[in-house]
Parts: C-alpha cells; sequence; structure tokens
C-alpha cells in the first residue's frame, strides 16, 4: 500500500502533464459517451433515471463546495426547495420564463445564503451542522403553513417545463442534455475555483482553520463565498429540478434530502469534485437495482451503505485511487 | 375557570411529552458525550421498545413494569452488539460515524416493516379513570408516564452518579485518554453506554406506546425531538437534556393550545435557534476547547 503510494507520487512527479493529458482525455471520453447514452435506449425510465442521477450529482457537488470549507451543511435541501419554489412561483404567477426563473432562484438563495452565512457561520463543525439542520426544518414548516403563496400540503401543480427559444424541454430525452449541459457548466465552474486562489483559501481553511487564520486569510470571508456558492448553485439546480418534475410540495425536498446530499459525498469520496458525483452516480439508481427484492430493497441499500462505509472509508474515489495505481504500477513495470 | 382547566391540561401534557422527550434525550446525549456519535438511529431503538412493549404486554399479558424491563434488556443488548460491530469502527471520523447511524436506522425500520407491517397498531390502556383534584382531572394513564419516567431517570442518575461503571463513563465522556491512563476499558465502556443509551430511548417508546400507536415509523419525531433537546440544552449535557426536554414539552403544550401546533413547531425551533446563536453549546452545555 506504502510502496504503490510512493510509486504513485513518483510518476506523477515524473510526468505531471501526461496526468494531466490522460484526464482530458478520460474527460472527453465520458463527455462523449454521455451524449450518446440516451440514444442507446429508449426506456423513458432509464432516462429518467439519468436525469435525476445529473441533477443529483450537481447536488453533490454543490454540498462539496460548503464542505471544501470545513463546514457540512444539514439544511442543503432547504435552499434546493426555495430556489424551486421560486422559480415555479414565478413561472406561474408571474410568467417569467422558467429559463430566467433558474437564474433569479440561483440568485436569490444565493445571497440569502450569503445573509443567513454571515450570522449562522459563527458556529463551527457540530454546531454549524445542527443549526443548519434547524434551519431547513424551520423552511420546510414555513412553506407547509404559508397556504396562500405555497398551497400548503396540496403542492404547486402544473408547473410549466423548461423552454429554449420556444423550443419546449417537455421530454425526458431534451431535458437529459439541459441537465447534462447544466451538469459540465457546475463541474467546469466548481474546478477552475478549486484551482484559484479561492481554492487554496478553501483547502487551506479545511486542513487547519485557526493556522489559516493566523496566516491572514479572512476565514469567514472566504467561508461565506463558499457557503453563498454551494446554495445559489443548489437553489438554481432545484429550479431546474421542478421544471421536470412540474409538481412541488413541502415535502419535494426535506431533511432525508439534505441527508440524501451529504451520504452521497461520503460515499462518493469528500475531499475532490469526483467523490459527490461519484457517489450520486452510484446511490440514485441503487434502489431501482434493488426493486427485485421485494420488501428488502431498503435493507439491503442500507447494508451497501454500511460496506462502502467500512471497506472504503475514503469513499468510492478510493476505488478509483486504487486501479489508477494500479495501471500506473503496470506501466512503470512493463517497460 | 375554563381557561384554568385547560392551562391545567396543557401543563400535563407538556409534562408527558417533556418526559418522552427527557428520556430520548438524555440516551442521545449521552452517546454524543462519550462516544462523539450522533446516532440517527436512536429513533429506531424507540421505535424497536415500543414494538417489545406493545408484544410482550398484549400477548404474554404479563404486568407492564415487566415488559418495560424486558423491552430495556432486549435492546439494550442489542444496541450493544450495534456498537461493537458497527460503530466502533468509525470511531475516529464522525461523519461516516453520522452515516452509518443513518444506514443502521434504515436498516432497522425496514425491517420491522418487513416482520411486522407498516400498519399502525393502537396499544390498550395500562391503566384506565382519572384523577380528579378539584376541578381539574388528570387521566391516570398520563401521570402514570409522568411517575414511570422521572423513576427511570433516578434510576439512570444513581447509576450514573453511585456505580463503578457510571463513573467511567462520565470519565471517558470529559477525557477519554486521561481515562485511558486511569486503567478504564475504553473499549468496554463504549459499547455499555450506547447500551443504555438505546435502552433509555426503548423505554421511552415502551411508556409511549399506549399514549401513541405503535408502528414501524413511530421513531422519527421523537428522534427530530431529542436532536432539538440536545441542542436546546447543549451536546453532551445531561442536565441539560433534562431541562431542555422539559422546557421543549412545555413550550410546545403550551404554544400548541394557544397557536395550534404547527405554528408551535416553527416557534420551537426559532426558539431553538435563537439560543444556539447566542449560546452556541446551549443552556447548559460547556464550551468546547
Amino acid at each position: 500500500m506504502d510502496a504503490s503510494g510512493v510509486i504513485a507520487g513518483h510518476v506523477e512527479q515524473r510526468a505531471p502533464s501526461r496526468r494531466r493529458w490522460r484526464f482530458a482525455v478520460a474527460g472527453f471520453v465520458l463527455l462523449a459517451a454521455a451524449l450518446a447514452l440516451p440514444q442507446l435506449t429508449t426506456n423513458q425510465f432509464h432516462l429518467h433515471l439519468a436525469n435525476l442521477m445529473l441533477l443529483n450529482a450537481i447536488f453533490a457537488v454543490s454540498l462539496g463546495l460548503i464542505a471544501s470549507v470545513g463546514q457540512i451543511s444539514l439544511g442543503h435541501a432547504a435552499f434546493v426547495a426555495a430556489g424551486a419554489y421560486i422559480s415555479a412561483l414565478a413561472a406561474m404567477n408571474l410568467k417569467i420564463p422558467p429559463i430566467f426563473g433558474i437564474l433569479i432562484a440561483g440568485l436569490v438563495t444565493g445571497f440569502a445564503a450569503v445573509l443567513l452565512g454571515k450570522v449562522l457561520l459563527r458556529l463551527r463543525g457540530v454546531y454549524f451542522v445542527l443549526v443548519t439542520f434547524l434551519a431547513g426544518q424551520v423552511f420546510t414548516l414555513v412553506a407547509l403553513n404559508w397556504e396562500s403563496v405555497t398551497h400548503g400540503a396540496n403542492g404547486l401543480v402544473g408547473i410549466p417545463a423548461i423552454s429554449l427559444f420556444g423550443f419546449p424541454l417537455a421530454t425526458r430525452l431534451r431535458f437529459y442534455y439541459f441537465a447534462l449541459a447544466a451538469f459540465v457548466l457546475v463541474l467546469t465552474f466548481v474546478w477552475a475555483l478549486m484551482r484559484s486562489q479561492y481554492g487554496r483559501a478553501f483547502r487551506s481553511i479545511a486542513e487547519n482553520i485557526r493556522l489559516a487564520e493566523s496566516s491572514g486569510i479572512d476565514v469567514s470571508h472566504y467561508q461565506v463565498v463558499a457557503f453563498a456558492l454551494g446554495s445559489g448553485i443548489a437553489g438554481a439546480t432545484g429550479a431546474i429540478m421542478v421544471h421536470y418534475i412540474r409538481f412541488l410540495s413541502p415535502d419535494s425536498f426535506t431533511f432525508n434530502d439534505s441527508v440524501a446530499y451529504i451520504t452521497m459525498l461520503v460515499v462518493g469520496g469528500r475531499t475532490g469534485l469526483i467523490g459527490g458525483v461519484l457517489g450520486a452516480l452510484f446511490l440514485t439508481p441503487l434502489p431501482e437495482f434493488l426493486r427485485g427484492f421485494v420488501g428488502a430493497q431498503h435493507i439491503i441499500y442500507g447494508v451497501i451503505l454500511l460496506a462502502v462505509l467500512l471497506f472504503l472509508p475514503n469513499g468510492l474515489v478510493s476505488l478509483g485511487r486504487f486501479f489508477v495505481r494500479r495501471s500506473g504500477a503496470e506501466t512503470e513495470a512493463s517497460p | 375557570m375554563g381557561y384554568s382547566i385547560l392551562l391545567a391540561q396543557a401543563a400535563l401534557n407538556g409534562l408527558v411529552i417533556g418526559a418522552m422527550y427527557t428520556l430520548m434525550a438524555v440516551g442521545f446525549t449521552l452517546t454524543f458525550g462519550i462516544m462523539r456519535v450522533v446516532n440517527f438511529a436512536h429513533g429506531e431503538f424507540y421505535m424497536l421498545g415500543a414494538f417489545t412493549g406493545f408484544f410482550t404486554y398484549v400477548c404474554w399479558d404479563i404486568p407492564f413494569v415487566v415488559c418495560l424491563l424486558i423491552a430495556a434488556l432486549i435492546v439494550g443488548i442489542l444496541g450493544m452488539l450495534v456498537e461493537r460491530t458497527l460503530i466502533q469502527p468509525f470511531r475516529a471520523d464522525e461523519m461516516s460515524g453520522m452515516i452509518a447511524t443513518l444506514a443502521i436506522s434504515v436498516i432497522i425500520q425496514n425491517g420491522a416493516v418487513l416482520l411486522w407491517g407498516p400498519q399502525p397498531r393502537p396499544m390498550p390502556d395500562i391503566v384506565t379513570g382519572s384523577l380528579a383534584i378539584g376541578p381539574f382531572s388528570f387521566s391516570w394513564s398520563r401521570l402514570v408516564v409522568i411517575a414511570a419516567a422521572a423513576l427511570i431517570f433516578a434510576l439512570f442518575w444513581l447509576f450514573m452518579q453511585r456505580t463503578r461503571l457510571g463513573r467511567a463513563m462520565r470519565a471517558v465522556a470529559q477525557d477519554t485518554e486521561t481515562a485511558l491512563i486511569q486503567g478504564i476499558r475504553v473499549n468496554h465502556v463504549y459499547p455499555l453506554a450506547f447500551g443504555v443509551s438505546v435502552a433509555l430511548a426503548a423505554l421511552a417508546g415502551a411508556l409511549m406506546g399506549p399514549v401513541f400507536s405503535v408502528s414501524p415509523f413511530v421513531g422519527a419525531t421523537p428522534m427530530l425531538k431529542a436532536f432539538v433537546v440536545v441542542i436546546l440544552g447543549g451536546l453532551g449535557s445531561v442536565p441539560g437534556a433534562v431541562v431542555g426536554g422539559l422546557v421543549l414539552g412545555m413550550i410546545e403544550s403550551f404554544t400548541a393550545t394557544i397557536f395550534g401546533s404547527l405554528v408551535s413547531d416553527i416557534l420551537q425551533l426559532l426558539l431553538v435557534i435563537l439560543i444556539l446563536l447566542v449560546r452556541p453549546s446551549g443552556l447548559l452545555g460547556q464550551r468546547e476547547a
């Protein structure tokens, strides 16, 4: 294990450009596969699952952005729900096109997160987790009670689909390409952000908050930025999702969804960008694969979750690293 | 006159749910204080306690006190096994530990659905009739819950203060490494503490069985409330959980009587957020270093 780590480090040092090149090729191959994928199936349910996987992956990545400054939010679904409500209500009551509604939702939730973050981010560690949990609960209850606007538990029905230049994305196939574009956009944005000065500041805060503070890094500024960006992305994606599902109630995004996003992040791997994506791609379709085990599917889901935690403590990402290392060791040995 | 009766009724209801919240929250805060684990499966152990109480009471027709003991024992032992096998591997990692308890919760809840079906079962009252004091009348079934909860808590307090094991648990909660140096076997204390913690949840579940009904999903609400109580009282603080539980029960009962239950839920949460912002470590919690 240690030896392979040394070898991997060695390879990385010697040929960083080759590694980056390999990543770029892998990225393009994956993108091409993602573009071709829906042409291979006519099964509407599989397409639906693919759409949910993409959206969940964005949720997990946006939560990972907040986690990258060392804070875990247990109220992430509240921002998703807030974005969904903003865009849905704007489209239904003010006739604002969904595509603008999505932007408005992202901006409003991001701005709300700035205000909330300035207050809530004074709390750290477990206390931040707890207060975000409570804030999420308050949001669900308010959505349930504010019946004149949200229609309470009955929910909003008949939310319009996204329409691009008069071309409605009302089918699952069309929406797939929209979701894929959003996913690639978010992933690229977060990737670029993490490589910038901001990303370095985020990592130093996550690693040692006091050291970062005493090195002159404005910790609360960077934490608010990460919280606002993560929450804004979640809000915009919530809006995208609501124009796809086209129904919204206070039960659509709850505490359980917040927990689901954290689970995706932890199962996939907390460090780095890919973890959340892997977690979402693995966990979203998992209950469907287990559908054959009637009654026991949730139990098996729980068991698989436990097994991943027990045997892959660094998440599914470590599985990928394991294979990369092995292939690296092979090329090292073969010449 | 009508108001005073209403308020007295609200106070009694507040005490009943407060007692239940306290029992839940004490166990919850114990696992956090000692093991640094946020146990999301705590509500499922409440549910298991309710089912054990239900089956032993209805099928075997034995005194309810014995049912309570059986529920605490069975669920406590199960909790010890769960801790030893599934939670201990995550000791170094709070977040993975939290997700692991979540997975355990999913398994237990769906296991219960598989075994006993999803439909709620009404449980017969343990005692009937009511106590009349002047114009007020209080049903015995609720008074019994309060008395039993008080007794259970007194026993738990004695256990923590007087026995070697209780002292060992408190020592581990204060400082694990120093406790190790003193010769306390931390690896034995953890499962025992978890067992005691979930046994308290099971007792709460068995006690509340006759008040609410019994189904695989009854654990969710007490779990959320325990979460809120523990935040209110301070993570890891047992006195905080007691005070927080009773305060939350009272607030919930009175605001529900005056404003209705949905508004009451929002008010509770806002109050707790306010407290958390002013005093991050809760009402009686201690500031972390």
